[in-house]
C-alpha cells in the first residue's frame, strides 16, 4: 500500500530526508518565493542543477516519478509551442525590444533567437518548480509537514488537516474499492466496454452514497479517539516525528536566510522597481 | 483500606437527542488495582457508562447528568475530558480509526505530543510503553502493515503512560481472531498485574474473558446494574440466559450433563475448577445415545478444483480444492490474511484463479461474467452500510433485478417472495434508516436472494453482535437452509458459530487449505487449530480433563444441543 504512494510515511535515510520538518518545509518556501520572483537563467539553471543532484542523492525509486516528469515535459512542451503560436515574436519585449530573426516559415511565424531564449527560460522555470517540488515531497513525511507548518506559526489544528488526510485516505480507498465490490456482484456495470460513460458515472454515484455514510461514521471514531488522548487540550504541541536540529539543518538554516534576504533584495529591485527590460539576454 | 477510584453514586444518564434516560440509578464503586468486567447485551449500558467514566459523555455525546460520579476523587460534572484522560486510558473498539498517527512510533506519542512533552522525553517514554504491548521492533511501521491486533496493541501503549490510572477496554475482543482474542486477554492481564492500573474491560463474551481472572463482574441490563459479584457466583447464578448472556460451553455442558452447579468448586476457571462432584455425571451423559443428526449429501452445486491466486507477486492461495453440495452450511475459518476473503472474491468472480478453475453445477465459471455469477453466489459483506445504497427497502431489494433490466411483474413477484423469506415484507416500504443492524443485515440478505442464487457467502455476518442478535441472524440464517434449501458458506473467525450452525469447516492457512472436515474434527485437531489461530474450546478442555476423548466428546455435545434446539423447534411451530 505504502509504496504506491509517491509520498513517504516512514522518513528515508539520506541526508535531505534527516532534516528536520521545519528546515524542509521553510526551506521549500523559500525556493519557492525564489523561482516565482525570477525569470532569470543565471538564478533558475543552478537551482535546477542543484535540485537534480539533491533528487539523485535521495535515490528515489524512478519507476514512479518518471511519469510525473514524462508528463510535466510535456504539457510544458505543448504550453510553450501554444505561447509561440499566439505570438512568434513574444520574446521581442522581454528581451528588450530587438527581434533577431533565424528563420521565416511563412509570413508571421518566424523564429527569432529572442523567443527561444524566452521560451527556453520559461521551460526550465516550469522544470525546476517541479524538480523543486518532487524534492521537497519525496523527502517529507506527512507528519513534518505538520511539524514545519507548524513551527512557521500555523496554528495546529490546519497542520493537523495534512497529517490525518494522508492517515486516512488509504482507508477510504479500500471502503470504495470494497463497495465497489458489494455493487459489481449485484449487478451494476462498471467496465467501459461494457456500460456507456454516463451510466457508469450513474453507478459512481451510487457507490458513494454508502461510502460517505461509512467515512461519517469513522470521522466520529476518530475524532473521540483524539479527544480521549487530549488533543486540542492546550495552546502549544510538540511533535514526535520532528527531529533535533543536526548540523546539516543549521547549515540549511544559513542558506535558506541569505536566500530569503537576496529574495527579497530582487524582489524590490527588479520586480517592484521594473526597468525596461524585464529579463537578463546576454545577446542584445 | 483499600482507596476507591471510580464512585458512582445514585447516577443517572440521559443523552440530548433520547426521551428517556439510559442510565438509572448506579450505585457503583471499584477500588485502585480492581480489574472488573462490565458485562451485558447491546443496549444495555455499558458503553455508556464506560463513556461517562472517560469524560466522552458529555463532552462528545451530550446529555443530563444526575447524582455523583467521582473519579480518582474529582467529580466528573465540573472536569473537562482532558483532565479526566490523565487519570483514565481508554482503548476503542474500532483499532482502525482510532490509530491517528501515521506510524506506531507516532500514534503511541499522540496523547504526549498534546501534552506538548519535549521529544527528548518522549522517545523513552514511547520505547517504554511499546515494550509493555511486545511492540517495539514496529516503531517504524505504518498502519497499513500492522494486523487487527497490533494496532489494538498500540492504542492500548498510546493510553498506558505512567500518570493513567484506570484503563477501559470497550470490546477489546470485537475484531479479533480467537487466537488474538486470548493473546489480548492475557496482555490485559499481565499488564493489571504488572502495573497494578485498575482496569475495566466491556464485553459481551464472557467465556473469552474469564480465559484469565477477573475480580468481579458487573452485569449490566436497560440501564441498570443487575449483579455485581464475583464470577462464580454469576455462573451459577442462572442470571446470564435470562439476561442473553452466552454461558461458556463447558458450564452448558455441566448443566446439560445435569450437574448441580456450585460456587465453591471454583467453576469460573475451566483450567483449574475442582471437577470432581461433576465427574461421575459428565462422564454417565457421555455415554447415552444420542441420535446424529446426518445431512443427506445433495448434488453438487460448486466445485474448487485446485485454485491458485497471487496479488502481483505474492501467492495468496496455493492449490485450493474442495467441492460444496446443495443445502450445506460450511465455515470458511481462518486467521487473517490466510486467504479466505480472497477465496470469497474468487468465488463471486471479482478475482479470477491464476491456476486451476471453479465450476458452478458442472459449468466452468470462466464463460460467466462478474453479474452472471452474481445470479448464481451471492455475496455478502461484513458491514450492511457498505452495501445498502436507497432508501426504501423494496427498492434496496429490487436493485439487482432493475439492472439486470427485468419487467415490473417479473420484478415485483420476486421481490415479494424474498420479502416474505425474510421476514421484511411488513416493512417494505419503511426507511432503510429506521430498522436495527440485524434487520440491515437481513436486507442485504434479501438484496442477493432475490436473484435467486444456488449458494450466498456470508462473511462475519455476526461480526460485534451480542448474543441475542447473534441467535437472531443466526437462526434466520438455519431457517432459510431449512425451509428454502439455500446454502450457506460463512467466512468466520466465531467458533461458537462454526459449532452450532454449520456441518463442514474448510480451514485456510498461509494460503493453502488445511483442513476439510467435521466441525468437531477440526476443532479437536491441535495441528489446525494452531495452524488456523483457532482456539481450543473449553469443551476440550473440559473432555481431557474428565479423562474422555475430545473429538467424541465434542461430536455428542454438537449432537445433542442440535437435538435441544430442535425440540425447541418443533414445540415453538
Amino acid at each position: 500500500m505504502a509504496g504506491q504512494l509517491l509520498i513517504n510515511l516512514i522518513p528515508g535515510e539520506t541526508t535531505l530526508h534527516k532534516l528536520t520538518g521545519t528546515t524542509k518545509v521553510r526551506f521549500f518556501i523559500v525556493l519557492l518565493v525564489f523561482i516565482i520572483m525570477s525569470f532569470d537563467i543565471r538564478l533558475l539553471l543552478p537551482l535546477c542543477i542543484l535540485g537534480i543532484v539533491g533528487l539523485l542523492s535521495m535515490k528515489p525509486n524512478w519507476k514512479v516519478i518518471k511519469y510525473f516528469f514524462i508528463i510535466t515535459g510535456v504539457m510544458n512542451l505543448i504550453n510553450i509551442f501554444l505561447f509561440w503560436l499566439v505570438d512568434p515574436d513574444c520574446g521581442a519585449i522581454w528581451c528588450g525590444g530587438g527581434s533577431t530573426v533565424l528563420y521565416q516559415f511563412s509570413g508571421r511565424f518566424i523564429i527569432t533567437a529572442e523567443s527561444i531564449w524566452y521560451l527556453s527560460v520559461r521551460f526550465l522555470k516550469m522544470m525546476t518548480s517541479l524538480v523543486i517540488s518532487m524534492v521537497f515531497i519525496l523527502s517529507i513525511t506527512p507528519s513534518e509537514i505538520a511539524a514545519g507548518l507548524y513551527s512557521i506559526k500555523v496554528p495546529y489544528k490546519i497542520c493537523t488537516i495534512f497529517s490525518m488526510a494522508f492517515r486516512y485516505i488509504p482507508d477510504i480507498a479500500r471502503d470504495f474499492d470494497n463497495i465497489k465490490i458489494s455493487m459489481q456482484v449485484r449487478g451494476v456495470e462498471l467496465d467501459s466496454k461494457k456500460a456507456s460513460f454516463m451510466t457508469r458515472i450513474k453507478q459512481y454515484v451510487l457507490i458513494l452514497v454508502p461510502l460517505i455514510i461509512s467515512s461519517f461514521d469513522r470521522v466520529g471514531n476518530i475524532a473521540n479517539a483524539m479527544d480521549l488522548r487530549g488533543y486540542g487540550k492546550g495552546k502549544t504541541r510538540t511533535y514526535y516525528s520532528e527531529r533535533e536540529e543536526q548540523k546539516a539543518d543549521k547549515a540549511a538554516k544559513i542558506l535558506y536566510c541569505g536566500l530569503f534576504l537576496f529574495c527579497i533584495y530582487w524582489i524590490i529591485t527588479k520586480n517592484i522597481m521594473p526597468q525596461p527590460s524585464k529579463m537578463w539576454y546576454p545577446f542584445s | 483500606m483499600k482507596k476507591p477510584i471510580i464512585e458512582f453514586k445514585d447516577f443517572g444518564f440521559q443523552y440530548k437527542s433520547q426521551r428517556e434516560a439510559t442510565l438509572h440509578n448506579i450505585n457503583l464503586t471499584v477500588y485502585e488495582g480492581e480489574k472488573v468486567l462490565i458485562l451485558g447485551p447491546s443496549g444495555s449500558g455499558k458503553s455508556t457508562l464506560a463513556n461517562c467514566i472517560n469524560g466522552l459523555n458529555p463532552f462528545s455525546y451530550e446529555g443530563k447528568i444526575t447524582g455523583s460520579l467521582k473519579i480518582a476523587g474529582m467529580e466528573t460534572k465540573d472536569a473537562s475530558i482532558f483532565a479526566i484522560s490523565k487519570n483514565v486510558g481508554t482503548v476503542l473498539q474500532d483499532s482502525d480509526a482510532q490509530f491517528v498517527g501515521l506510524s506506531v512510533g507516532e500514534d503511541i506519542a499522540f496523547a504526549l505530543e498534546n501534552e506538548s512533552v519535549p521529544r527528548q522525553k518522549m522517545i523513552p517514554k514511547v520505547l517504554k510503553a511499546s515494550k509493555i504491548v511486545e511492540m517495539e521492533k514496529y516503531l517504524l511501521h505504518v498502519p497499513y502493515e500492522l494486523s487487527g491486533g497490533q494496532k489494538q496493541k498500540v492504542s492500548l501503549a498510546g493510553v498506558i503512560h505512567d500518570e493513567v490510572r484506570l484503563l477501559i477496554f470497550d470490546e477489546p475482543l470485537a475484531a479479533l481472531d480467537p487466537k488474538t482474542g486470548m493473546y489480548a486477554v492475557d496482555l490485559i492481564d499481565r499488564i493489571h498485574r504488572e502495573s497494578n492500573k485498575t482496569v475495566l474491560i466491556i464485553e459481551h463474551r464472557l467465556e473469552d474473558v474469564l480465559y484469565r481472572h477477573v475480580d468481579r463482574i458487573v452485569l449490566m441490563n436497560e440501564g441498570n446494574i443487575v449483579f455485581d459479584d464475583v464470577p462464580d457466583k454469576l455462573l451459577v447464578s442462572g442470571l446470564l440466559s435470562r439476561y442473553g448472556i452466552r454461558e461458556p460451553l463447558y458450564i452448558t455442558a455441566l448443566r446439560y450433563a445435569g450437574c448441580e452447579l456450585t460456587e465453591d468448586t471454583g467453576i469460573a476457571d475451566v483450567y483449574h475448577m475442582n471437577l470432581e462432584p461433576y465427574r461421575e455425571k459428565l462422564l454417565e451423559k457421555e455415554k447415552m445415545k444420542v441420535e446424529r443428526y446426518e445431512q443427506e449429501p445433495g448434488e453438487e452445486i460448486l466445485r474448487v478444483s485446485e485454485v491458485s491466486f497471487a496479488y502481483g507477486r505474492e501467492e495468496v492461495l496455493k492449490n485450493v480444492s474442495f467441492t460444496i453440495r446443495k443445502g450445506e452450511k460450511v465455515s470458511v475459518v481462518g486467521k487473517n490474511g490466510a486467504g479466505k476473503s480472497t477465496m470469497a472474491k474468487l468465488l463471486s468472480g471479482i478475482h479470477r484463479p491464476a491456476k486451476g478453475n471453479i465450476y458452478i453445477k458442472g459449468e466452468d465459471y470462466r464463460n460467466y461474467s462478474i453479474k452472471e455469477i452474481g445470479e448464481r453466489i451471492g455475496y455478502v459483506m461484513q458491514n450492511p452500510n457498505q452495501m445498502i445504497v436507497k432508501d426504501i427497502i423494496r427498492e434496496e431489494v429490487e436493485l439487482a433485478l432493475i439492472l439486470r433490466g427485468k419487467s415490473r411483474e417479473e420484478m415485483d413477484d420476486k421481490v415479494k417472495k424474498t420479502l416474505q423469506m425474510c421476514g421484511l415484507y411488513g416493512m417494505r416500504n419503511w426507511p432503510v434508516s429506521a430498522v436495527s443492524y440485524g434487520q440491515k443485515k437481513r436486507i442485504t440478505i434479501a438484496s442477493m436472494l432475490v436473484l435467486e442464487p444456488e449458494i450466498i457467502i456470508l462473511d462475519e455476518p455476526t461480526a460485534g453482535q451480542d448474543y441475542y442478535h447473534y441467535t437472531e441472524i443466526m437462526n434466520f440464517l438455519d431457517d432459510l437452509n431449512r425451509k428454502y434449501g439455500i446454502t450457506i458458506l460463512f467466512i468466520t473467525h466465531d467458533m461458537h458459530l462454526a459449532i452450532e450452525y454449520t456441518d463442514r469447516a474448510i480451514v485456510f492457512s498461509e494460503g493453502e487449505l488445511v483442513a476439510d472436515s467435521p466441525v468437531y474434527k477440526v476443532l479437536s485437531d491441535d495441528k489446525v487449530i494452531e495452524k488456523a489461530n483457532l482456539k481450543q474450546t473449553s469443551l476440550y478442555e473440559l473432555a481431557h480433563r474428565i479423562g474422555s476423548d475430545p473429538e467424541n466428546y465434542i461430536e455428542q455435545f454438537i449432537a445433542y444441543e442440535r437435538m435441544i434446539k430442535e425440540n425447541g423447534r418443533s414445540t415453538a411451530d
